[in-house]
């Protein structure tokens, strides 16, 4: 039996801004105000006549493959399941918000009530009871889609084999998610692409200076005094050799 | 048989104590720190080690209440002994090895030059000035680990304490702290080893007379007239050695 893929897929061309999913997201995680582990993004452009449009993306944690928000985490309070979706501990996550710039989709954030990182885990709860996400279950224009990419019956298997889908990436993001869009075959607008991947100066410090240096600086004190240490038991054995000598000749002698 | 050589009586029992306990802690702290830090961007170790010990400990969370506990006992006992100890033992001690001025660092850093140089056959004919109880490298080790175990502390209480104490979102601040407190914990263990490669190196292998004092708590008086001049002077004229 292969292991379950679960993906997000959204229908660009069925959103109506309605934001019902944000309400139910949000009743369902009881989010701060202000606050929202998922969002609608509007974005304005023209059509072929050169008519203003607006496009609507649904937006919220991509769940990327190789998820950088995992990498910047010092504890493992951020983690990936093997599913696909990236959770986050919370007996584990001290809040130091090292995760926050790491994520190129601005998908995480501070909750002012819990002191621990916010995100949109696919409602992993409701997921492992056989229920839908909120968002997803409560989408009016049937936007969004959700279930197990690697069942090939799934509907949400049909709907990447029937039609085009896009993920947000770019060159400087170009890892893989587990969320899809379909456009309608428009390209995807700027505003809605990832922004590269940041670190905190601290997590530079740590990355850039503190581990490289810790890693030369040990070598080559080991290397060094190995080296003394080396050099010390040849110096023995030369004079181990060379006190045996004269007793050597002293036998000749006798 | 030979003579026994003379020795003079250096170092309490409590001391030689605190020693290997503070040598015991570091080899259960530093793996298991080692094994706290899972991010592939931050981590030192490779990536089976955290694996590896997070598994053992039954989740991160065990392994860090282990380092955490282990931390505590750690400052505890030298807290203890630095009050118990402290005009006895810790206010000589710093006074002998505490390098705070530049004409004393330009001092101990050439004796430290001297010292490595003639591990290798080099700068023979170049004399150590004497030294005192302490020679330049390990006063210079010593400074280090005084300061670096400080900084290690307290960074170590605010990693674990911080977030339980103050409620980050509250100011942008407690967060930075932290952030830095992981940059200054990972920096000074790190400093540290750096420096206990040779104290270990050293102790096993050049001077093993040394390793012998922190077992028993004797030095042999020859070995101080001859790699202490400043020292032997002192014991001299404090009457305690003829």
């Amino acid at each position: 039996m292969s292991e379950k893929r679960y993906v997000m897929l959204a229908d660009v061309t069925r959103c109506i801004n309605c934001k019902a999913c944000v309400v139910a997201c949000r009743a369902e995680w009881a989010t701060p105000l202000g606050h929202s582990r998922d969002w609608v993004a509007e974005v304005e452009d023209t059509d072929d006549n050169g008519m203003p449009v607006l496009d609507f993306f649904p937006g919220r944690c991509q769940h990327c493959e190789d998820a950088p928000c995992v990498s910047a985490c010092p504890t493992g309070a951020a983690w990936k399941r093997d599913d696909g979706i990236v959770l986050v501990d919370d007996p584990l996550c001290s809040g130091c918000e090292l995760c926050v710039p790491a994520c190129p989709y601005d998908a995480r954030w501070l909750n002012s009530e819990t002191g621990k990182i916010s995100k949109c885990t696919f409602c992993q709860p409701r997921v492992d009871e056989g229920l839908q996400p909120a968002c997803v279950e409560t989408c009016v224009g049937g936007a969004l889609h959700f279930g197990d990419a690697n069942d090939p019956d799934s509907e949400v298997s049909n709907l990447l084999a029937e039609k085009e889908w896009v993920q947000l990436t770019t060159e400087a993001v170009p890892a893989s998610t587990n969320h899809y869009y379909y456009t309608g075959g428009k390209p995807l607008p700027k505003a809605v692409l990832p922004r590269p991947v940041q670190q905190s100066i601290q997590e530079k410090a740590i990355s850039d200076v503190v581990n490289p240096t810790a890693k030369i600086g040990l070598g080559a004190m080991v290397a060094t005094f190995a080296g003394a240490g080396l050099k010390k038991l040849i110096e023995r054995r030369n004079e181990l050799s060379g006190d045996e000598r004269p007793a050597e000749h002293g036998r000749e002698e006798q | 048989m030979m003579a026994e050589a003379e020795k003079i009586k250096v170092r309490d029992r409590w001391t030689i104590r605190l020693h290997w306990f503070n040598a015991l802690c570091w080899v259960l702290l530093v793996p298991s720190g080692l094994g706290i830090i899972s991010g592939e961007s931050l981590r030192l170790a490779p990536a089976w080690w955290p694996q590896f010990l997070q598994t053992l400990f039954g989740g991160n969370q065990n392994l860090i209440l282990f380092h955490v506990v282990l931390g505590v006992v750690w400052m505890v006992g030298i807290g203890l002994f630095i009050l118990l100890r402290w005009r006895s033992v810790v206010v000589p001690f710093l006074r002998n090895v505490m390098v705070l001025t530049p004409g004393a660092l330009w001092r101990d850093l050439r004796t430290l030059v001297i010292t490595m140089a003639r591990l290798f056959g080099l700068m023979k004919n170049v004399a150590i000035p004497p030294q005192g109880r302490y020679n330049g490298a390990q006063r210079l080790l010593g400074t280090m680990i005084v300061f670096a175990s400080l900084a290690i502390a307290l960074s170590g209480l605010y990693l674990y304490f911080g977030p339980m104490v103050f409620h980050f979102p509250d100011n942008a601040l407690y967060g930075a702290i932290f952030r830095w407190a992981l940059v200054v914990h990972a920096a000074a263990v790190f400093l540290v080893l750096i420096g206990l490669v040779p104290h270990i190196y050293f102790a096993v292998v050049e001077e093993r007379e040394s390793l012998e004092t922190m077992k028993s708590g004797y030095a042999e008086v020859d070995f101080i007239k001859h790699h202490n001049p400043l020292w032997y002077e002192a014991l001299k004229r404090e009457g305690k050695l003829r």
